[in-house]
């Protein structure tokens, strides 16, 4: 049974302590140790192949770590599966969008709230009552809350798989918001967008962060430096599955190891001209 | 290929309004003239061939309705699914002929509507039970495991000992009189028609009433993407078996009702082939659409009987090359099955429901058409 516990600002929402993922004889992960406090956008940086997704998908279930624990608001949730895990409170986006491209926009966000929903099979064959009634709360909910938020009105009865990449990526945000997450996973939301929609996206990240009404944890995973410098709370750099180091933005960007391995790149670029 | 676009005017003010299922006035008159023509037009004109050609029409949509629900909106790809049609006829049949009706029921004429419904659930179960490797696999891996449930069980499990109950020998034979509902015994053309269309009417409305609520959304995601479906909180296996679940009770639904149509029922009823051609049906309507499920069905069943009557025509003229493929006209039916699948998939891979959806926005945006 799960039950969802309530949390106060400030303390840990989700922790992983010495986690190790192998592919084969690969470590993808060798003994990753992260804290996320409820409240803060907490971002993960590092080159191609550093393990990021990997990681985010341990935190999400889709994989199962060989080693480690992975504690959510304080309970171990290694055994729980990743729709176990949404139950809880988590949603995630997906570096290459992962939308349900035959339905609609709006269907998209309904599905989001799959867990708020109570109707089940013999109640939905019939329609009449609960599931009619459901069905018109919950759109409100979603018309409001999320698409009012996201600006997408003009496109909420299209099918997904027709709309231009920026806009799949808003779909998708939307999607995973009206879970009503209190951890967010963003796996590079600005990957492939122009400036503007990645000045849209990052202003989404910080209402969701900031608005009373949200108040979402944000786990962000992002190649975008001036984006994740300014959003952050904390970074937490990752290279070939070993940390780094774990800080305000201002000291990652001072510290010497951290430039070489990853924000050092652009002068390796230079020198080698 | 999603919303229809509503004529012009046509403004909605609340939720319930925009989520309604007939929107405006006039399309709440085109579907009541639409029962009208199927509940009173066709009967009065009719004859008992266009009935029984009617019929199978039904037939056909409610078996495919199940392989619509797992292939088009669910992505479980099946070719079994004439096994658990199989499993309604015969438990519906058993169930009429050997089990001990109290005299009540038989009087009250409750004993066949009462098999139809454990009929159902008895295909749905059994649908579940074959359903279970999809947990594991997908695709091309599924469909193998899908015909294992043709081959197990009508041809193992029904033709080897189910049909050797009673020592009847292969076949059951309905005596008349059996198929009661109510006070009206069915034996007439007409009498199964209506049944035929009762029964249609509420599979279609249970599986559209489904498809626009919780569950039915599930089914799409899992469709779609079953990673992130799984990601957002579907319990993806449970969700799959629900809808081989579902399947399997309007497969067995459909089975049972078939039975009212026929003297005997024997295992040839359901070959393989059925459930290929139900396949077939969806493809040629379109994929992942209820219209599709009914335009599919009119297209095969009225163009293999036009197949069938241009035949007899040039036999009837004198061809002597009409004479065989008249005799044979199970394998012209085969051939041309596999022609107009080819011809659908090379010029219309969205199947009849999306000329049907193009028309139907040319009209509602005429004469502006955008």
């Amino acid at each position: 049974m799960i039950v969802k516990k309530e949390i106060m600002a400030g303390d840990i929402l989700l922790e992983l302590e010495d986690v190790h993922m192998y592919f084969g004889k690969v470590a993808a992960l060798a003994g990753v140790s992260l804290k996320i406090r409820k409240g803060e956008i907490h971002s993960v940086i590092g080159p191609n192949g550093a393990g990021k997704t990997v990681m985010m998908n341990c935190i999400n279930g889709l994989y199962k770590p060989q080693q480690g624990i992975v504690l959510y608001k304080g309970d171990r949730i290694n055994h729980l599966k990743p729709h176990e895990r949404a139950r809880m409170g988590m949603a995630r986006t997906f570096q290459k969008v992962e939308v349900f491209g035959g339905m609609t926009v709006m269907d998209n966000i309904r599905l989001g709230r799959h867990n708020h929903y109570r109707s089940g099979i013999f109640s939905g064959a019939v329609y009449i009552g609960k599931a009619k009634r459901e069905e018109l709360e919950h759109r409100q909910f979603i018309e409001e809350e999320i698409i009012d938020l996201l600006e997408i009105e003009h496109i909420r009865d299209k099918p997904v798989g027709m709309l231009p990449y920026g806009l799949q990526k808003r779909v998708e945000l939307g999607r995973a918001l009206a879970l009503e997450p209190e951890l967010l996973i963003l796996d590079e939301p600005l990957a492939g967008l122009n400036l503007e929609e990645v000045e849209d996206m990052a202003r989404f990240i910080i209402d969701v962060n900031e608005e009373p009404r949200w108040q979402v944890t944000c786990l962000l995973v992002e190649h975008d430096m001036g984006v994740v410098m300014d959003l952050s709370d904390r970074v937490f750099v990752l290279n070939f599955g070993n940390m780094i180091m774990d800080g305000t933005p201002d000291d990652v960007q001072q510290n010497p190891e951290v430039i070489k391995a990853y924000l050092g790149e652009e002068d390796l670029y230079a020198t080698r001209k | 290929m999603s919303t229809t676009w509503l004529p012009c005017g046509v403004y909605h003010q609340n939720y319930s309004q925009d989520q309604a299922w007939f929107q405006t006035n006039f399309i709440r008159g085109k579907m009541i003239l639409l029962f009208a023509i199927l509940f009173i037009g066709i009967p009065l004109v009719a004859d008992d061939y266009v009935l029984s050609v009617c019929n199978q029409i039904g037939y056909t949509v409610l078996g495919a309705l199940g392989v619509q629900l797992l292939i088009g909106f669910c992505g479980q790809v099946t070719l079994g699914h004439a096994a658990f049609l199989a499993v309604g006829a015969y438990t519906s049949t058993l169930l009429i002929l050997e089990f001990p009706w109290p005299q009540v029921l038989l009087d009250a004429g409750l004993a066949y509507p009462i098999s139809i419904f454990v009929a159902a659930l008895v295909a749905g179960i059994w649908c579940v039970l074959f359903g279970l490797p999809s947990a594991r696999v997908k695709g091309f891996y599924l469909i193998l495991t899908t015909m294992a449930a043709q081959f197990i069980t009508v041809d193992f499990i029904i033709t080897q000992y189910v049909s050797q109950i009673g020592g009847r020998g292969q076949a059951f034979s309905l005596p008349p009189g059996t198929i009661k509902i109510g006070p009206w015994v069915i034996d007439s053309d007409l009498k199964v028609y209506y049944l035929m269309l009762v029964l249609a009417i509420l599979c279609v409305s249970l599986v559209v009433n489904l498809l626009r609520s919780r569950v039915g959304r599930a089914w799409v995601a899992i469709r779609d993407n079953d990673i992130s479906a799984e990601v957002m909180g579907i319990n993806v296996i449970q969700y799959k078996l629900f809808a081989f679940f579902v399947a399997g009770f309007i497969g067995g639904i459909a089975g049972a009702f078939w039975i009212s149509n026929l003297a005997a029922i024997s295992p040839e009823h359901f070959p393989w082939f059925w459930s290929l051609w139900l396949v077939g049906v969806i493809l040629i309507g379109g994929v992942g659409s209820i219209h599709g499920v009914i335009f599919g069905s009119i297209f095969m069943v009225v163009v293999m009987e036009a197949l069938q009557l241009i035949i007899f025509w040039f036999m009837e003229l004198g061809f002597a090359w009409a004479q065989p493929l008249f005799m044979d006209f199970l394998f012209v039916k085969e051939a041309a099955f596999g022609l107009a699948i080819c011809a659908f998939m090379i010029f219309e891979p969205n199947g009849l429901s999306y000329r049907w959806w193009q028309i139907k926005n040319y009209f509602n945006l005429w004469p502006f058409s955008y």
